[in-house]
């Protein structure tokens, strides 16, 4: 870790615009700003605003940062090209790295590290009635990869074996029924371990490989909806 | 005069990227298109704002390299804020307050229709206010008098499409390829401009255009002209059309000179790379002003142009720049 000892990382896939900013693998501030469920994200006019405030906290430069850290969702479109756009720019601008950071992953951590037995899943909030899921086996193994799932789908798509499991994030908290019925437990609405943390983000991005920085491509998980449509023209021909 | 402006313009389906001297001449200005939206015959917002995620840092870095700069050789970054598909902006303006944050540069947030109007102003041959301007494209066309260099009063506007949608739209009903406007003006060259009389919506009053009229005039002759007689005459159909287009461009153009007594007209947007549009301008036989053809398509050059007569944003106000898309008031 000594290679990377300033990392400052932040993720705009969910509502919320969560950064991190560590210092020799040590965190050293925490942003956050989760707007409720009646209120728009604000990732656009929070995200470079919260980073220069963590970077002010820790009485660090924007040219010595080492490392920047993007969660790459999947998410909202939107939200995770603004996220990965202010990546570049910042990589682009002081020629540093740029690293990949899968959103569930972090959202997962917590969870992973407070219940380390227990397969844990992530479950954030699809819109259009569906989750994005992805859950990691007690070894560490991932062993559901990253997808969006309906909810009819998710006791199935997330059952662990036998294995006792809990499902953490905003999607867990929407489909709370669901994912109880099916035997996977999920804590408390307080609790949290459904909230993207800016630690988590840093950990992950210290220890990620890093990308090239015009080749930040968000996990979109979906299509846009006009090459589905495309597609189902052909299909139909 | 200050130094270099990097700016950046990502409001359609163009990544761009520019470097523009203090004096308001070009040192770079690079141009990276998507021609992936041919398929699915127009600009799909989303995959334009998936492919300017991975075009324009590349841009970015050319049109340093094209200028031979650094960024530690940049006075200011500028970058369009607006209006144009939301999703696209927040690419470029995401880029754009990064990089403006990450160097400590100062930010210009610029209208991108001011753009249009500031590619008058880049060296070596700058075209001074006052005059009237007409910006047509696929997504605006307007009329508006510029009185200094930083700003313009609208005259006119289209009351329905822009004259680059009836371009386009006129281009699908003849089965050209997208975008329409070139290849609707290629076919144009070999037809006969006179042989429909399309409507140029003379009775729209005062300089607001409109060209719902001229499009269903097209859509009926096809219609009754019948599959074999249309294959036979698409040429002249594509050119009565585009003439029809034209006519009612310059004939609200002479109507804002005639109303404002100036003698000083310019254009850009999209559609001011027309041929027989730039020729019909200039025979209007007053002192006009007609960019290069890649100075009226979208470009990064004319938002670094506007920029340099634009205050710079306030440090908070950089960081928290928000886009503003179609149709929003600034
Ligand atoms: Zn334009």
């Amino acid at each position: 870790m000594g290679d990377t000892p300033v990392v400052l990382a932040f993720d705009t896939a969910t509502a919320a615009t969560v950064v991190g900013l560590s210092v020799s693998g040590e965190l050293v501030c925490e942003l956050a700003d989760r707007p409720t469920s009646q209120e728009r994200p604000r990732h656009a006019e929070q995200l470079l605003s919260l980073c220069e405030q963590a970077l002010a906290e820790a009485a660090v430069g924007w040219d010595e940062i080492d490392r920047i850290g993007v969660g790459i969702g999947p998410g909202t479109f939107t939200g995770l090209r603004i996220g990965a756009a202010t990546g570049q720019g910042l990589a682009q601008a002081n020629g540093i790295e740029l690293v990949a950071v899968s959103t569930l992953q972090a959202l997962a951590l917590p969870a992973r590290i407070a219940e380390p037995e227990l397969q844990v899943a992530a479950v954030g909030d699809a819109r259009r009635g569906e989750a994005f899921i992805a859950a990691w086996a007690p070894d560490g193994k991932q062993v559901v990869a990253d997808q969006a799932c309906p909810p009819q789908q998710l006791v199935a798509a997330l059952a662990a074996d036998g294995a006792p499991s809990i499902a953490v994030g905003d999607g867990a908290l929407i489909f709370r029924k669901e994912l109880e019925s099916g035997g996977i437990a999920v804590p408390a609405d307080s609790s949290s371990l459904h909230q993207l943390a800016g630690a988590a983000l840093c950990q992950l991005a210290t220890t990620s490989n890093p990308a090239n920085a015009g080749a930040l491509v968000p996990h979109y998980v979906r299509e846009p909806d006009a090459e589905i449509s495309l597609q189902a023209r052909k299909e139909s021909k | 005069m200050s130094g270099p402006i990097l700016a950046i313009e990502t409001s359609c389906d163009d990544s761009c990227a520019a470097v523009l001297a203090g004096d308001g001449s070009i040192l770079s200005n690079v141009i990276s298109s998507q021609s992936i939206h041919d398929r699915y015959g127009g600009v799909v917002p989303e995959i334009a704002a998936r492919h300017h995620l991975e075009l324009l840092t590349p841009a970015i870095d050319s049109a340093l390299a094209q200028a031979d700069l650094t960024l530690g050789q940049i006075d200011r970054v500028a970058v369009t804020q607006g209006p144009g598909l939301i999703g696209a902006l927040l690419v470029g303006v995401g880029q754009a307050k990064a990089i403006a944050a990450a160097r400590s540069l100062p930010l210009v947030a610029v209208d991108h229709l001011q753009g249009h109007v500031a590619a008058n102003f880049i060296s070596p041959q700058p075209f001074e206010p006052p005059f009237i301007c007409l910006i047509a494209s696929g997504g605006h066309t307007l009329l508006a008098r510029v009185e200094d260099h930083s700003s313009f009063v609208t005259l006119g506007e289209t009351l329905d499409d822009a004259a680059g949608e009836a371009f386009d739209k006129g281009a699908r009903m003849l089965d050209l390829p997208f975008p329409g406007g070139p290849a609707l003006e290629a076919l144009a060259a070999t037809g006969d401009a006179e042989a429909f009389d399309f409507p140029t919506a003379r009775n729209v009053k005062g300089c607001d255009f409109s060209f719902a009229g001229v499009k269903t005039a097209l859509l009926y002759a096809i219609r009754d002209l019948g599959e074999k007689e249309v294959e036979l005459r698409r040429a002249d159909l594509a050119a009565s059309y585009q003439q029809a287009i034209v006519e009612a461009l310059t004939d609200r153009l002479s109507r804002a000179l005639e109303a404002d007594g100036g003698d000083r007209v310019a254009i850009g947007g999209g559609v001011a790379a027309n041929g027989p549009l730039r020729e019909q301008v200039e025979a209007l036989g007053v002192n006009s002003h007609i960019p290069a053809r890649d100075l009226c398509t979208d470009n990064a050059a004319m938002i670094a142009s506007a920029a340099r007569f634009l205050p710079d944003c306030s440090h908070q106000a950089a960081l928290a720049l928000d886009a503003y898309p179609s149709g929003a008031k600034r």
